[in-house]
């Protein structure tokens, strides 16, 4: 028989289900925020090459390279989890949603290590 | 058969479809702006030269306009979304709705702007 929750039910919150929801919004933030800045930095490409390679520069430096390692595991989180979504919507996916979360959780962080190493490769060299 | 219910907007369920649709354009051409920007360059700032030579050709700035339109709709609905799960006042959920489509015009602006820019600038 269908017994209804308490609406502060924390038994919610051992579910992956939850996680999946609570980090895809989080994430979602995170990165519409980020697209702001980034649509207003891209901006200097049409100051002229001096303004550019000023911006730039700075933005070479180690913090921002580990802030960037950071970016990319973010969208990888959104991204796959967002796949997850799409395959649970269209194809019959809820039957195994927990799985394919494990299973997109592991290409993403595989792609995070890879991608991270590339982008980091330059610190010091 | 009699329908039993009111017909009421389709408003909602079109927002969630184009919201799968722009994720997965913005998916794909995210995955290939990282590798062109990010990896190919082994973490390297892209010098200027380097990214001009690169809007040399008529689809550039077409997919770049194409990432942003979706970027932001995806964003912004998202944005738009959890207002809805969270803000019950009408007066406030019309000051969010504003703000959000303020944000969302002025920052296409500023990208077709940018983008168009460039495309000037190489010829």
């Amino acid at each position: 028989m269908y017994t209804r929750r308490k609406v502060y039910d924390l038994s919610y919150f051992t579910f992956i289900g939850t996680w999946a929801w609570i980090l895809n919004r989080l994430s979602g933030l995170a990165l519409i925020f980020y697209l702001c800045l980034h649509i207003w930095v891209i901006n200097n490409l049409t100051q002229g090459a001096e303004q550019f390679n000023r911006v730039m520069l700075f933005l070479n430096q180690p913090l921002f390279k580990i802030l960037e390692a950071g970016l990319w595991g973010v969208i990888l989180y959104h991204a796959f989890n967002g796949v997850r979504i799409i395959i649970v919507d269209f194809f019959k996916g809820t039957l195994a949603h927990k799985r394919w979360f494990v299973f997109f959780i592991g290409l993403a962080f595989f792609l995070w290590a890879l991608g991270s190493y590339l982008i980091l490769s330059h610190i010091g060299g | 058969m009699k329908k039993n219910f009111k017909q009421t907007s389709r408003r909602g369920a079109i927002a969630w479809l184009l919201q799968r649709i722009s994720a997965a354009i913005v998916f794909v051409l995210l995955m290939l702006h990282f590798v062109t920007y990010h990896f190919l360059s082994r973490g390297k700032a892209p010098a200027y030269g380097d990214v001009m030579a690169k809007v040399t050709s008529w689809w550039f700035p077409l997919l770049q306009l194409v990432f942003v339109t979706c970027a932001l709709y995806h964003g912004l609905n998202g944005v738009w979304n959890i207002v809805e799960d969270y803000v019950s006042s009408r007066f406030w959920r019309l000051v969010c709705y504003g703000l959000i489509l303020a944000v969302g015009l002025a920052l296409f602006c500023l990208g077709t702007l940018t983008i168009v820019r460039i495309a000037y600038l190489k010829a």
